[in-house]
């Protein structure tokens, strides 16, 4: 009878949680995520998916969690060391459980991220970024958190691959961040997919942050319709519906003779850009990238970056390391391209605000909107938006472009 | 030492690789606004002869009720639809 018992025991999940009482942990994390995603909206689509794969990956016995495979591609199956690279995918489903067959088919291949980034790029308008070019140069500047942030991660002690896929996460770009983990670091990627996500939530309190430390009452109140009208740009555009569709074939073509590393995530999001500009045409593939293939890629990725945040992948100082330094990044970034737009304005008269500098990382359009939410505050006139979108989409091409050269450098 | 003149290096590299394409993708949208104004320019709207003056929209009940539950859910339930006019 008591052997029944004892059997009964080891069968469920306690034996194992009573033994390692670090799977609390997780759950604790799992549900404040899921508090964070379902009550405070904090980027619900994709805290909602990771929240719940931390879940299911940190269930004793449930084989939802991701193993990864160390540098030579080797992990254990039942006791035994096999090459990952060397299993086909339904021994890998039936050895290592249903999540990692999707971990290994979707996201090791780096198959999600660029799927994404094409449905970004249906959903994003190059308009305000044609129209306002000279202000595109922010996006840039405020990649240099990007690579601050990776000295100082070597400095700490990481490797460089691992400095770079913490440091990226200064892009403000999730595709990107995981895209450039997976590549470079794989074993960081629920942290730094946890931490780019959470800072892209985190924007709206951010930027304001930065933007209150490092701007003055008078720069803040710069009105750039008036500096329009004082200093008329000098580039018009006659047929902007042609234009759109040229620029996404030409963008792509270029990145990718100059940095063919960044072409998956930067062709990919020209691709959707370009069949959401040609129009009817091409309504159906629109249709298709931004909302169900989009949708689909989104609940994989999500439920697999989660269970890679097993306990023991997890809880350590690294995590801590990556807390703090995608932090850092988000806030360098930010502050780089304040800085460009002050140094700009010594020597410009038709002056910039300097929150067109603070759009510069790629948080597409939540930044722009925050950064309109600031100017208005000063100005109840003064409406930004248009051209924070600029340098805000250019910083979606400058972080693929960064991670291209951290991946060509690198891998 | 070593990692730390690589990530010097990569620093370097990738902050001039970015600003130069970004440069070079502003030149080259100057350059396309410049061949598209020349091929292709202006489309020309043509406007439908004058017809009698537009009888005042009516929206259907049904768009009426998706335009109202999307109000509501964007603004968490503080927004309240007024007016509805056709552009």
């Amino acid at each position: 009878m008591e052997d029944i018992f004892v059997k009964l025991y080891e069968m469920t999940a306690f034996s194992n949680i009573i033994a390692d009482p670090s799977f609390l942990a997780m759950y604790a994390i799992a549900f404040v995520l899921l508090y964070l995603g379902i009550k405070k909206h904090y980027e619900p689509l994709l805290l909602v998916p990771i929240a719940f794969g931390v879940l299911l990956a940190n269930f004793p016995g449930g084989e939802m969690g991701v193993i990864q495979a160390d540098s030579n591609g080797m992990v254990e199956v039942n006791g035994v060391m096999k090459n990952i690279w060397e299993m086909s995918l339904p021994e890998i489903a039936h050895d290592l459980g249903i999540m990692n067959f999707l971990y290994y088919m979707l996201i090791k291949t780096g198959f999600l991220p660029p799927v994404i980034f094409m449905g970004v790029g249906a959903l994003t308008d190059f308009g305000p970024m044609l129209r306002n070019l000279r202000l595109s140069i922010f996006g840039a500047a405020a990649q240099m958190g990007i690579f601050t942030v990776l000295l100082v991660a070597i400095l700490m002690g990481f490797t460089p691959q691992e400095a770079a896929s913490l440091g990226i996460i200064g892009g403000a770009d999730g595709p990107t961040a995981i895209f450039t983990t997976i590549k470079l670091a794989p074993h960081l990627l629920g942290p730094i997919a946890i931490a780019a996500y959470s800072y892209m939530a985190l924007v709206p309190v951010i930027i304001p942050l930065v933007v209150k430390l490092l701007c003055t009452k008078k720069e803040l109140m710069i009105n750039m319709k008036e500096q329009e009208k004082l200093y008329p740009s000098k580039t018009e555009i006659k047929n902007l519906r042609v234009l759109k569709i040229v620029f996404p074939i030409a963008v792509t073509t270029v990145v990718a003779i100059f940095v063919p590393t960044a072409v998956s995530l930067v062709g990919m999001l020209m691709f959707g850009n370009l069949i959401k500009e040609i129009g009817s045409d091409t309504s159906r593939l629109f249709d298709a990238a931004s909302n169900s293939i989009m949708n689909a890629a989104t609940i994989f990725l999500g439920l697999c970056v989660g269970a890679t945040m097993t306990s023991e992948a997890f809880l350590n100082w690294t995590t801590i390391g990556i807390v703090i330094g995608g932090f850092l990044a988000f806030a360098l970034s930010i502050s780089s391209g304040i800085f460009m737009v002050k140094i700009f304005n010594l020597f410009s008269k038709k002056k910039i605000n300097p929150l067109i500098g603070a759009t510069g990382l790629s948080a597409v359009p939540m930044a722009s909107r925050v950064a309109n939410d600031i100017a208005t505050k000063y100005d109840p006139k003064n409406h930004v938006l248009n051209y924070c979108m600029s340098s805000n989409i250019s910083g979606v091409i400058g972080s693929a472009v960064a991670a291209g050269v951290l991946i060509s450098f690198l891998q | 030492m070593e990692n730390l003149s690589l990530g010097l290096m990569l620093m370097a590299v990738g902050m001039i690789t970015v600003f130069v394409i970004l440069l070079i993708v502003i030149n080259l949208s100057k350059l396309l606004i410049a061949i598209v104004n020349k091929v292709a320019p202006e489309e020309v709207v043509v406007k439908k002869a004058a017809t009698a003056p537009a009888a005042p929209t009516v929206i259907d009940p049904a768009t009426m009720a998706a335009i109202k539950g999307a109000v509501n859910i964007v603004t968490s339930g503080k927004g309240k639809v007024i007016k509805v006019e056709k552009i």
